[in-house]
């Protein structure tokens, strides 16, 4: 992709030019077609914005489009246009907030339907407003512009929508958007306000909308809640995104040109049979494309150039052995379970304390009393059989929950119960029991994901840069532009380990991060874990693999049934007799 | 060489002479038909009334002209028949104006008719207005119709205003107060609509100037189907008089509850759709003496004949408000385009605007753009929807009042 | 006395309001299909209704042994050949949402067009058992008050049969996870089958029975669906008593505004209480939390 960034959108307003004398080259009709096309575009472009990373399937759109026209109606008379536009964004913006806010603890059909429900309800508001405050219902507009303007109008904001997207797609909101799509927790995890973002994002999406509905309001001179808020709008834009693909800055576009010609070729040619025939259409749409065209032309792209997902990788374990060296720590290769000195330095002063931590869900107490002190330059395990409170102890001590009871302290601060971002900005890292990473990412972009939103982010080549080195560390060298989820289990493994060392972080938390490799793959998982505790960072390890376990921690606290029942150097927990029996004779020779 | 150069020429000359006189004689000939356009609703919230009022109309006059032959053209002397291009506009403004605008330059189509409801014509009205098309408006009815006359000189309002409809029912119903046949308490209901709301908004002007009492005054979302609390809370106040401004569905369901408790004010009104076919297939006997918008002269030959020629061609009978002013404005259009003699949009336009016309209606001349001669209340008087008011207006009716006691249910 | 009135007419028009949800409550809850033409089935069943009346002269009632088998039919066929290749493809729940939304938007438009082309756009309107009764002091007439009966009914049977009976447990195994529900050997394609064309068959029902006292035209059917997805959503998803509930409680706060506040706000009120119930539970007054 070396591309310069001012091609696209160069290349946008080039076209925007080559369509700007329409007007003086067709008739009216096609003009009246034009400005349909331009129209639907637009809120579709606009609608994918928001739903498409989200994936919250938005029926509000006419709302915006509505009251946009709405606010033209009421005040075209009385101010000048560039006010009256500021009056429209206002209006959508304000409105977008409280819809936005009152909406986002939704999810599902339910967001849907509520998106619906709170557009009817706009409606409702508004006839009741005009019927007994205004006492009349409908509203003239009359201009003394034609299509022509209306259509350079569109033109206009066709222009700003696609220009605009596309450096919001390629700059660090943009970069929040996919990451909340592929991952909203884990994008929290990383740094993120994902509520600000999906709330500006919506906002956005909503002044677009409005403004749509701005332009086009003098088109028909007449309005009424019934003519502005007109539910079938929401749902072609709608189905317009999701057939051209809602996940891309085009994919709308490709979705909403094919349905508004064929729309207007079934109504031209078979007034009377338009519903059965657009019906039938959409059924078949939904049978032979059911990805969507950009989905469709995504399938070609990846057919034909493929990357292969072979398994374990003999030249990244050359290239992790070449950095281990590289870093200074002496490769451990042998004898996988051959014990590590003792850790350099005096502990000091704990840099992640917990005390007392306790965690409920209704009756079951997941964590009973936890009490945890991490240091600079440690790797503690966090060890104790299935079910013992391990994760729900990490995911409180990274915010994902938040404890029932007691403190937990990162450089003496309080951060228990605080929002995961918060708590990421504090700096601790975190991977999970499940690998994530951002699927639809390639692998540079999950490391810059990382150094994107951590208290001194990096941009630009020095982010390239960066994530470029990091990848090396973790063996992935090379690798930067594949596609996260095409990788090997181990590989992204090895993706989120760089995306959580991106973060600067002083804690890292790897739950069970170990798990699932095969012997030699464990050999060069141990050897990287190994080569971060000369970096500084602390690390909390929650393991079931005890080779790992003696290999790399100095200390250990074994929990069971939420409970610590051991807490100490490494040797001697493991044959600690209360441990073993917790373990149920699982432990591993 | 030079010869046959000149030779060439003046045959080249002569042939250009040839061809545009034969150009101007081909102008002598007449079209082969007349292209007639419309987009009207016939799917979406307005279809309802677009096939009831409408639609039928434009089918019926283009039969009947068709029947005849054809529209005489006295350019050329001939008859010339009607070809229709019609499309469906789904309820939607943007539809109408696409649709339109289609007409205009891509069918290029002669006449163009107007759709259905306030805020299509109103959306199309611009267009008509630009590209010079005579713009016969029916069923929009709004109190800026005189404006808009004036605004686009080829526009005319075929079905008035909304004020002149709500003071030609006080007046009415004022006459019978002072024959001691009504009392002074009304109760108001209207559909949150435009057309409701002008109208109970003139309503509410012309009960205070005549001293009337209004004891309810209230609004609905229109499409409301369940009237129970509503007209139980009107029948408590027991109102001499019950004006809804309703649309179809309501004044179905309002009716309904009307019946069911047994609520029997001495005038009962309810508004659009009273005077559809509808109305009476539904209630048979129980439509006696229910008043509603619209009506006409049920002893007039000419509304007669309309109704039973209706009949016939559609097989259904039309409705008693919009429906005649339809079939009246087009044969205005026809009569308009025969006077021209040719298609000469221009000409037709100023001849709608200045002649008189014979008509369903009777003999029609419009006053600035607009027709005046309208019936307001109509009354189901044995199973016909006879016109009451406007009480100056010929060819009206005696009311029936009070109305009779809703018939006991079956 | 105006607070019983408020609540015997409130749950009157509630009861239609539930009988259009309960159907869908199961297509959707169970079946897993957002069914967007599930107002069109309702409209074609209001039509058959009035045909049956208005050219055989047979009672709705009595036309409710032609019309549910036969709505029943129809929905199996249209799940089990139409719905089941989006079913088998569908990686996950959402993306089944996703397809079923577009091709029932789809199914929506060839319905109504169906009918537009038999019946024409206008409108149809007939009366039937519009007797008055006095019900605990306050006037109610016959139709309606089947109409809730049958609501309350529906809702009741049909929530003992999915908490007393096998095929129910089935069906609310099928609900909560079709994916367990087949490790116990629950044969979900046929469960599904079985709930969409049940839920076809109860929206046929409604819609028989309200043609006795409202008015329809072939445009109608998405109004009934938003109507029905409202009830759905409010009172939880695939839970029929829920349904039941929401349904009711909607006519009763339409009911009341109207009559102590404005009726001019009876949707917004209508809407501004589903609003404020998702923003409470957001999953709706009975539903899981997911």
């Amino acid at each position: 992709m070396n591309r310069p960034r001012w091609l696209v959108p160069a290349l946008l307003t080039v076209a925007a030019a080559l369509l700007a004398p329409l007007p003086f080259i067709v008739n009216d009709y096609y003009l009246s077609l034009g400005i349909s096309l331009l129209n639907y575009s637009i809120l579709a472009t606009a609608w994918a914005l928001f739903s498409g990373p989200t994936r919250y399937i938005s029926l509000a759109t006419v709302a915006f489009f509505g009251i946009g026209a709405y606010t033209v109606a009421v005040l075209y008379e009385t101010l000048p246009l560039a006010l009256l536009l500021v009056a429209v964004i206002l209006v959508a913006a304000l409105l977008a907030a409280v819809v936005g806010l009152s909406t986002l603890r939704l999810s599902g059909v339910y967001f849907v339907i509520f998106t619906f429900g709170l557009a009817e309800l706009i409606r409702q508001l508004v006839t009741w407003f005009e019927v007994n405050v205004s006492r009349s219902l409908g509203r003239y507009i009359f201009v003394e512009y034609g299509s022509s303007v209306i259509y350079w109008q569109l033109l206009g904001l066709a222009l700003l929508v696609f220009v605009g997207g596309w450096f919001l797609k390629r700059s660090r909101f943009g970069l929040a958007l996919r990451m909340i799509g592929d991952d909203e927790p884990v994008a929290r995890h990383a740094g993120v306000e994902t509520t600000r973002v999906k709330l500006l994002t919506f906002i956005l999406a909503a002044v677009v909308m409005a403004l749509c509905g701005a332009v086009m309001a003098p088109r028909w001179v007449y309005l009424d809640p019934v003519i502005a808020f007109n539910p079938t709008l929401s749902f072609e834009v709608v189905i317009m995104a999701l057939l051209g693909g809602a996940n891309s800055l085009f994919g709308p576009l490709l979705g909403a040109v094919p349905l508004v010609l064929l729309f207007e070729a079934i109504t031209a040619n078979f007034p009377n049979t338009f519903s059965i025939l657009l019906g039938v259409v959409f059924i078949a749409i939904v049978y032979f494309l059911p990805k969507g065209v950009l989905g469709l032309v995504a399938g070609l792209r990846l057919r034909r150039g493929s990357v292969s997902t072979s398994g374990f990788d003999a030249d990244s374990a050359v290239a992790l052995s070449g950095a281990v060296a590289d870093s200074g720590q002496g490769a451990a290769a042998s004898a996988p379970t051959a014990a590590v000195s003792a850790p350099s330095g005096e502990p000091g002063e704990p840099l992640l304390e917990v005390r007392g931590l306790r965690r409920t869900f209704g009756g079951l107490v997941a964590v009973r009393s936890l009490d945890l002190g991490l240091h600079e330059g440690e790797i503690v395990g966090l060890i104790g059989p299935n079910g013992s409170g391990k994760t729900t102890a990490l995911n409180v001590i990274s915010g994902a929950l938040a404890p029932s009871e007691g403190t937990i302290l990162l450089r003496g601060r309080s951060i228990g119960g605080k929002a995961p971002e918060r708590i990421a900005d504090a700096g601790v890292a975190r991977t999970f029991q499940l690998v994530r990473v951002f699927g639809s990412l390639n692998c540079r972009e999950n490391v810059e994901a990382g150094l994107a939103f951590r208290p001194q982010p990096l941009q630009g080549a020095q982010a390239h840069d960066e994530s470029e080195r990091l990848l090396a560390q973790v063996g992935l060298a090379g690798k930067g532009e594949w596609p996260a989820a095409q990788l090997t289990y181990i590989d992204q493994k090895r993706l989120e380990l760089a995306r959580s060392l991106a973060q600067d972080p002083s804690v890292l938390l790897l739950d069970e991060w170990l798990a699932g490799l095969n012997p030699s793959e464990l050999v060069v998982g141990i050897e990287l874990l190994q080569s971060l505790r000369g970096q500084g960072i602390a690390i909390l390890l929650v393991e079931h693999v005890m080779d790992a376990i003696r290999a790399l921690c100095s200390r250990c606290v074994v929990m069971s049934a939420g409970q610590v029942i051991a807490s100490g150097p490494t040797d001697e927990v493991l044959s600690d007799e209360e441990v073993v029996k917790a373990y149920l004779g699982a432990e591993d020779a | 060489m030079y010869r046959r150069a000149s030779i060439r020429a003046i045959l080249g000359l002569l042939l250009a002479v040839v061809l545009t006189t034969g150009t101007a004689f081909a102008q002598d000939e007449a079209p082969e038909s007349i292209k007639i356009g419309y987009a009207i609703s016939k799917s979406g919230p307005f279809v309802g009334g677009a096939s009831v009022t409408t639609l039928p109309n434009y089918q019926l006059w283009v039969h009947d002209v068709n029947e005849r032959g054809g529209i005489l053209l006295s350019e050329y002397g001939v008859r010339v028949p009607i070809e229709v291009i019609e499309y469906d506009d789904r309820s939607s403004s943007e539809e109408a104006i696409q649709a339109v605008q289609r007409l205009i330059n891509q069918d290029e189509v002669d006449f163009i008719l107007p759709p259905w409801g306030t805020g299509m014509n109103l959306a199309v009205a611009p267009l008509l207005n630009r590209a010079g098309y005579p713009h016969l408006a029916v069923t929009s009815v709004t109190d800026r119709a005189p404006e808009l006359a004036q605004r686009w000189n080829n526009a005319f309002f075929f079905l008035g205003t909304s004020t002149q409809g709500s003071e030609a029912l006080v007046d009415m119903l004022s006459a019978m107060r002072e024959r001691g046949e009504v009392g002074s308490k009304v109760a108001m209901v209207a559909a949150s609509d435009e057309f409701g709301i002008e109208l109970s908004n003139a309503a509410r002007d012309s009960f205070g100037a005549a001293d009337f009492e209004l004891v309810y005054d209230r609004s609905y979302p229109g499409g409301t189907q369940d009237f129970q609390s509503i007209v139980g809370e009107v029948a408590r106040l027991e109102p001499d008089i019950f004006v809804a401004f309703s649309y179809p569905p309501e004044t179905l369901a309002i009716t309904d509850a009307a019946m069911v408790l047994d609520f029997n004010p001495t005038v009962y009104y309810t508004a659009v759709g009273t005077a559809f076919p509808l109305f009476v297939n539904r209630f048979g006997d129980a439509a006696e003496g229910v008043m509603g918008i619209g009506g006409w002269d049920a002893n007039s030959p000419l509304i007669q004949e309309y109704r039973d020629h209706h009949i016939d061609v559609i097989g259904a009978a039309p409705d008693r408000w919009a429906s005649p002013n339809t079939y009246a404005s087009l044969q205005v259009l026809e009569q308009a385009i025969e006077r021209v003699g040719r298609i000469d949009r221009a000409a037709v336009i100023e001849e709608i605007a200045t002649g008189t016309f014979d008509t369903v209606l009777g003999e029609v001349t419009l006053q600035d753009g607009l027709l005046t001669k309208l019936w307001w209340v109509g009354q189901w008087q044995g199973g016909e929807f006879v016109a009451l008011a406007p009480i100056e207006r010929e060819g009206i009716g005696e009311a029936i009042v009070p109305k009779p006691e809703w018939p006991e249910a079956e | 006395m105006i607070a019983a009135d408020i609540a015997i007419t409130g749950l009157i028009v509630g009861g239609v309001y539930s009988l259009i949800a309960i159907g869908l409550t199961l297509q959707y809850g169970v079946a897993r299909i957002l069914n967007l033409a599930y107002g069109e089935t309702f409209v074609a069943s209001a039509f058959g209704a009035y045909w049956l009346y208005d050219s055989l002269s047979m009672s709705p009632l009595v036309g409710l042994v032609v019309i549910l088998p036969a709505a029943f039919i129809v929905n199996w066929l249209i799940y089990s050949f139409l719905l089941t290749p989006l079913v088998r493809r569908a990686a996950n729940r959402d993306a089944l949402e996703v397809d079923s939304i577009l091709f029932t938007f789809g199914l929506l438009f060839v319905v109504q067009g169906v009918l537009l082309v038999i019946f024409g756009g206008q409108y149809y309107s007939y009366s039937y058992l519009a007797v008055p009764l006095d019900f605990l002091g306050s006037v109610v007439p016959v139709n309606r008050l089947i109409a809730f009966g049958v609501a309350v009914a529906l809702g009741l049977v049909l929530y003992l049969l999915l908490v007393r009976s096998r095929i129910g447990t089935a069906v609310r195994a099928v609900a909560v996870d079709p994916r367990s529900a087949s490790l116990v050997a629950i044969n979900v394609r046929s469960v599904s089958a079985l709930a969409f064309a049940v839920g076809g068959t109860l929206c046929a029902a409604g819609g028989a029975l309200i043609s006795m006292f409202y008015t329809f035209n072939a445009s109608m059917g998405v109004a009934f669906t938003m109507k029905a997805l409202i009830v759905v959503i409010m009172g939880g998803v695939g839970n029929v008593l829920g349904a039941l509930v929401a349904g009711l409680l909607l006519g009763v706060a339409e009911t009341s505004v109207s009559r102590l506040i404005d009726p001019g706000l009876t949707l917004a009120a209508t809407f501004l209480l589903f609003i404020l119930v998702l923003l409470v539970r957001p999953t709706g007054l009975f539903g899981r939390s997911s």
